[in-house]
């Protein structure tokens, strides 16, 4: 198919995420959930699990899921961005569950991916969120063998969702190099951090001789984590863009409807011409996400430069545009009850995730020079 | 056979880079292109094309940018030849189709005045018809090319009693005649690729009109829209580039060969670049996708202002790169002559063919659907409208 083709089953995917969406995750519910310490709600997961079966979107049949690819799992994220979804979907399927596919072990998929294919099980993966450049996966646990099996100790300081998880894959340093363990989110201290971005929570979460289970083979981790982040940012850039889209969509709308002079602020150049400029922002963080999470489902050699030069862009798009957006919106856009700001902190705060976007760009240079 | 193969097929017998360069005429093998259907395969059969769908038009461009062959891609890139097919009558059809697809026909825009620019729709050059003739008194600027043209397409005014963009005629306007004078003028590049047209009594025949009388506007809004998309598409890059190549990426090689690579500041530059064109060239991919897919496409018009951003910022990087050789230009500094000519030819793209605020303005009008821009002017009769 020619780059960039929708087929009908994508629409109609889109559609359906949309719909439930719209009925879920209203602006009103998100505010609810904003001040709740869950941070999402536990019906609504259920439902997405078991009416639209997005948690086990890319998990393959036998254990339970679609076995849908990144495409797919990008049209969901796009659209759980432009509704600023409160619920831990990243965390458990870009992250964990992509972490789980990756990682070359049979018992371990067959244990995790049918739990998360049904909603029962939230995990997220214990990488500091924060530049990974500066903070390397598995650079604050360590792992050691003992009797009774693998203990873990150390921190990960910015862990998406690390409070709500109950499954954490962990990377952790042992004599033979990085490795995955699984570890029971009950036996791990997590400590809910005050996150600028309330519908995206993130924990501090300590390990102190905590239990935890090999997955794959000791000290083969590297690879494994290098691509499972890459996958992550790319569809971390899926649910930037389509929340800057929306933005831009409800951004366009008001300035049509406000008007001061006698005329729509609208009309006014400098808003026009700031959202003509948004606009290229816009379709070009669409664009690459689309791009990207197509060129991950070829197995395209790139994928690795790709990722990080799509994931810079669309970090920095959104931030743009949802700052503009306060701008455009003028006082009520400096009120916490209007949404921009909702957008904002998803913004600023998913630009820090799993790397920013100069992090990116020198990977991305990097990885395209090699 | 598959479009793939049959273009390949013709390729392969006709394509030779080896002959082309020991002397077969580039005009000679263009010719053989127009003749075979490939030069505008999206075009009927009568004109010169293959009736090819818009997809299968992409897959013959594919072909000859994959062996490197002139002469394809012309239903989307000639803006003349493409502008006479829709509007021309058939003889005039007839008579200059062919010969513009072969690049036998020399072109220039004559559309801006001194007093009209943005606002082409305030042209003052006026056309009286004498007989079967129009007979046209006026000045244009900014001409380019207007020195080696055999014709222009003309934007002038007609009808004066009516409102300014209901007056307009478009022509075919014969270039090589005695009211035709030609003054060139110096570019800030030190180029000297336009020009001031001065016409005085100059003649057309009403059969080189294209369009109705008074329907000037729509011509223009066509011929523009080919204009704009080849702009986004393609710019010149470097001086010794008189053709539009592909914007290539030099600015990695450029920052080695200066010892800059390693410095993180031009690291972050370099990459911002990169994406802007990668993202660029996904954005043209995507457009395309969506005409196929019968939807209108809302990247398709953001293509010349993301080419006039992509040139201003990489010709910034290039200038922090040349650092103090950007104060030198000429044969002897090639790294400073080239980055500021790029750095000034940026300019052709974010003024030429509708500035980057007009852009702006017809994306947010067009297809963010604001308010369109107030023209005091709009509704009354141009012999009334103030001129400047
Ligand atoms: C290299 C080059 C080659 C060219 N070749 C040709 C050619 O071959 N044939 C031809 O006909 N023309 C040609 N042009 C002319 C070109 O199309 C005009 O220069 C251009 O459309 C702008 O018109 P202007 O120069 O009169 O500027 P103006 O229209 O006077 O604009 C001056 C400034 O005002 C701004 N402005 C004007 N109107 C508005 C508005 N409504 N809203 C916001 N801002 C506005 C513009 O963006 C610009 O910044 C060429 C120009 C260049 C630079």
């Amino acid at each position: 198919m020619p780059a960039f083709a929708v087929p009908p089953e994508h629409a109609d995917l889109r559609a359906a995420v949309r719909r439930f969406l719209t009925e879920c995750s209203p602006e009103a519910e998100v505010r609810r959930l904003m001040e709740t310490g869950a941070g999402h709600d536990p019906a609504v997961w259920k439902r997405m699990a078991g009416e639209l079966g997005l948690q086990g979107l890319i998990v393959p049949a036998d254990h339970g899921g679609a076995g849908a690819g990144r495409v797919e799992l990008g049209i969901v994220l796009e659209e759980a961005g432009r509704a600023l979804l409160c619920a831990p979907l990243f965390a458990t399927v870009a992250l964990a569950a992509t972490l789980l596919l990756e990682c070359d072990d049979a018992d371990a998929q067959a244990r995790y991916l049918p739990g998360i294919a049904t909603g029962d099980t939230v995990a997220t993966v214990a990488v500091s969120a924060a530049d990974p450049g500066r903070r390397p996966p598995g650079s604050g646990v360590a792992a050691a063998g003992t009797a009774e099996g693998w203990r873990l100790t150390g921190e990960e300081p910015y862990v998406v969702d690390g409070h709500a998880a109950d499954l954490l894959l962990v990377p952790a340093r042992t004599p033979a190099g990085l490795s995955l363990f699984a570890v029971d989110g009950r036996l791990a201290q997590r400590h809910p951090l005050q996150t600028v971005d309330r519908t995206r929570r993130l924990a501090r979460v300590t390990f102190a001789d905590t239990p935890g289970e090999l997955l794959g083979r000791d000290g083969s981790a590297g690879p494994v984590l290098d691509r499972t982040l890459d996958l992550a940012a790319v569809a971390l850039a899926s649910e930037q863009a389509g929340a800057a889209a929306f933005v831009l969509e409800r951004t366009v709308a008001y300035a049509k409807e406000r008007v001061q002079f006698g005329r729509p602020i609208g009309g006014f150049q400098a808003i026009k011409h700031m959202l003509a400029d948004l606009l290229l922002e816009s379709e070009s963080a669409i664009s690459a996400a689309r791009w990207a999470a197509a060129a991950a489902d070829e197995g395209d050699p790139d994928l690795p430069a790709l990722a990080s030069l799509v994931r810079a862009y669309c970090s920095d798009a959104f931030v743009r545009i949802a700052a503009d957006s306060i701008q455009i919106h003028g006082g009520i856009g400096f009120t916490w009850e209007q949404a921009a700001h909702l957008y904002l902190r998803r913004a600023r705060t998913s630009a820090q995730l799993l790397g920013d976007a100069a992090y990116h760009r020198e990977r991305h240079l990097q990885r395209s020079m090699t | 056979m598959s479009v793939r193969a049959e273009v390949a097929a013709w390729l392969a017998a006709e394509w030779d880079p080896a002959t082309m360069s020991a002397g077969r005429p580039r005009t000679e093998f263009v010719a053989a292109v127009v003749e075979a259907g490939w030069a505008a395969p999206r075009w009927p059969r009568r004109w010169f094309g293959r009736g090819l769908s818009d997809d299968d038009g992409h897959v013959v461009e594919e072909e000859f940018r994959r062996v490197g062959a002139p002469g394809s891609g012309q239903d989307r890139h000639n803006l003349y030849a493409a502008t006479v097919l829709s509007f021309g009558s058939d003889a005039l059809k007839e008579r200059f189709v062919g010969p513009m697809l072969r690049g036998e026909v020399a072109m220039c825009l004559l559309y801006s005045e001194p007093g009209a620019g943005s606002d082409l729709a305030a042209v003052r050059t006026r056309a009286v018809p004498d007989g079967d003739e129009w007979v046209v008194d006026g000045q244009k600027v900014w001409t380019s090319s207007a020195r080696t043209a055999d014709y222009g397409m003309l934007l002038c005014r007609t009808d004066w009693s009516v409102p300014k963009h209901r007056g307009l005629s478009f022509f075919l306007f014969p270039m090589r005649q005695p009211g035709v004078e030609v003054r060139p003028l110096r570019q800030i590049t030190g180029e000297s690729e336009f020009n001031e047209v001065f016409l005085t009594g100059a003649r057309v025949p009403d059969e080189h009109r294209l369009g109705g009388l008074g329907e000037g506007w729509r011509v223009l809004q066509t011929a523009l829209a080919y204009e704009r998309s080849v702009m986004g598409d393609r710019a010149r890059a470097g001086r010794s580039d008189r053709g539009m190549a592909e914007v290539g990426d030099e600015l990695v090689r450029l920052a080695a060969e200066t010892g800059r690579l390693g410095d993180p500041v031009v690291r972050q530059d370099l990459a911002r670049v990169a994406a802007l064109r990668t993202v660029n060239e996904w954005n043209a991919l995507r457009a395309k996708a969506e005409v196929e897919q019968g939807s209108s496409s809302s990247v398709m018009s953001l293509g010349k202002l993301a080419m006039s951003r992509i040139l201003h910022e990489s010709a910034r990087v290039r200038t922090a790169l040349a650092g103090p050789r950007a104060m030198v230009e000429g044969p002897e500094e090639p790294i400073g002559d080239e980055a500021t000519f790029l750095a000034l030819n940026a300019y052709f793209t974010s003024i030429g063919g509708g500035t980057d605020q007009i852009q702006r303005n017809i994306i947010a009008e067009r297809i963010l659907g604001l308010p369109k821009e107030y023209e005091v002017d709009r509704d009354v009769p141009f012999s009334e409208v103030r001129g400047g």
